[in-house]
């Protein structure tokens, strides 16, 4: 379980995330929603190391991380999947893919291939294109890319962040079952960071809302979904 | 043997060395973000190790190895000691700009060669000293003729093709050279990944500086060894890498040869005294018809 409490990142004079206390559960999906500029991708990227706190505990299978750089967290089983389809453009898919995995490359060697491989069946799409550049792949695959290149390091918490942003309604419907799917049967936790509520309300377990780095509502996911009150003060729908 | 024939056997074995100093400031900017103009710096100071061991009586290849080695960890020493913790420092109001902080590595490259100049003077005196060559420097003789072309041309050419292929493999093949070709295209992507990208940054410090001494080495005995022999040099490089791409080992390579025959025809067919004019002919034709030079990216930034 990844639990975090009084969370507290600033850049500068601007805080970020204000206090922010919430815990994903093992093997559910969490989403945490909010408006633009709520905190919600600086919470994931202080988990996963990127951005220092200020303030505040983040404690991962009952373990500190705080101060911990990115390349040990994500040895810890915490993938982050970025804002923005984080791919690497210059090199080929399969490179992508490869890349997520070269820290178990030693210790887990026919492993390695396995995940690969699994990654393949998980977005056939991948497979057709895996000599071809990240570069030339449409938005949905680059993203799909993007969780590939997560899932291969075999994580046992996803980070992901708005994997629906810019995609068309169709390819967002199968990421976000490809990720529902995944948690469902092996196990995987999930935080989901959306702005697209609907969406990520539909397929969580639980919900946080998210506004001026402030946590507004930390409820079961379609108790939040039903409250319609809430939604229209802010996310404004 | 006609005049042309000997420019392009003499700007062949000249290019090589050309491309080998351009592919070590290539793989310090794409691995590591800084264009390194301490580079033939750091060559000259190994070369004059290896100078000093074989006066003292050792062999030549005890002095080439221990020179390549010495270039790899005077690389390292300079990424570790300076490099990283100027790129790690923490956002300052100083610092804010992209710009400002992507020039910051590239002025400590200047004071790093500055100091290992001074130093190099204290150390060995500033007099000029000559440094050996492993083969002849006559040209082969064919039939009664003199050929424009020595054993030690084929000596050039021949470790600077080991060099390239290697280097070519390291990158393409192995789980390492992927690392570094991930940190250097994407640093965040890379952590994220589990890439220990300070590591991979020192990596790319090591291997340039491996590269830059042999350049060093295959340098000096044409000229002579002193603390500023490397410089002109260390310009050519950066015109070849310029002209080439920054960002494309293989461009850098290509603008190597190119400059090697630019040098080489203007020293045969105009006089030596021309070639500095010429060179920074070709850096500015460059930077104006095509500043991502032949094989460079699109976007690559500003230096």
């Amino acid at each position: 379980m990844l639990r975090i409490e009084n969370l507290v990142t600033s850049f500068g004079s601007v805080v970020a995330l204000d206090g922010v206390s919430l815990s994903a559960q093992d093997a559910k999906i969490t989403t945490v929603i909010g408006a633009n500029g709520a905190g919600k991708s600086t919470l994931l990227r202080t988990i996963s190391g990127l951005e220092h706190p200020s303030s505040g505990t983040i404690t991962w299978q009952g373990e500190s991380i705080v101060g911990r750089r990115p390349e040990d967290i994500v040895r810890m089983g915490i993938a982050h999947v970025p804002e923005g389809h984080a791919v690497i453009s210059e090199l080929s898919v399969e490179e992508n893919i490869i890349m997520g995995s070269l820290f178990r490359r030693r210790k887990f060697k026919s492993d390695v291939s396995a995940a690969t491989e699994e990654m393949y069946s998980l977005f056939p799409r991948l497979e057709e294109r895996r000599k071809q550049l990240a570069g030339t792949l449409s938005g949905g695959e680059r993203q799909m890319l993007a969780i590939s290149r997560a899932l291969v390091s075999r994580p046992k918490l996803l980070l992901l962040d708005e994997p629906s942003l810019g995609l068309a309604p169709l390819v967002v419907e199968q990421i976000i079952d490809s990720v529902n799917i995944l948690c469902r049967t092996t196990g995987l936790t999930v935080l989901l960071v959306e702005q697209n509520a609907n969406t990520a309300l539909g397929v969580a377990d639980h919900g946080v809302l998210l506004a001026l780095g402030k946590v507004v509502a930390d409820r079961p996911a379609a108790e939040l979904k039903a409250d319609a009150t809430l939604r229209a003060a802010y996310l404004g729908y | 043997m006609n005049t042309f024939l000997s420019a392009i056997f003499s700007g062949t074995a000249r290019g090589a060395i050309f491309a080998l100093v351009a592919l070590g400031l290539v793989i310090v900017w794409r691995g590591a973000g800084v264009v390194n103009f301490a580079q033939m710096g750091q060559a000259m100071f190994s070369t004059y190790i290896a100078s000093t061991l074989i006066i003292n009586g050792n062999s030549y290849w005890v002095g080439f190895v221990v020179a390549l080695i010495a270039g790899a960890a005077l690389g390292s020493i300079l990424d570790i000691l300076v490099m990283r913790p100027l790129s790690n420092k923490k956002k300052t109001e100083l610092l804010a700009s992209e710009s400002m902080r992507a020039a910051i590595p590239v002025i400590a490259s200047l004071g790093i060669l500055g100091v290992l100049q001074a130093l190099a003077g204290i150390i060995w005196a500033a007099e000029e000293r000559g440094f050996p060559a492993p083969a002849k420097q006559e040209g082969f003789t064919v039939a009664g003729n003199v050929m424009p072309f020595t054993a030690f041309d084929v000596f050039v050419i021949t470790s600077v093709a080991i060099t390239l292929v290697l280097t070519t493999l390291f990158f393409k093949k192995t789980s390492m050279g992927l690392g570094m070709r991930a940190t250097a295209l994407n640093q965040e992507v890379a952590k994220l990944s589990g890439i220990r990208t300070n590591r991979t940054r020192t990596l790319s410090w090591a291997i340039s500086g491996a590269a830059s001494s042999l350049a060093g080495l295959l340098l000096t005995p044409s000229s002579n060894l002193s603390p500023n022999t490397l410089d002109l040099a260390l310009l050519i490089g950066f015109t070849a890498a310029v002209v080439g791409g920054l960002d494309s080992p293989v461009g850098a390579v290509l603008g190597g040869f190119i400059l090697g025959m630019v040098i080489s025809f203007v020293t045969f067919y105009s006089s030596p005294e021309d070639v500095f004019l010429a060179i920074l002919a070709v850096l500015l034709i460059a930077l104006i018809i095509r500043p991502r030079g032949i094989l460079g990216s699109k976007d690559v930034r500003r230096v």
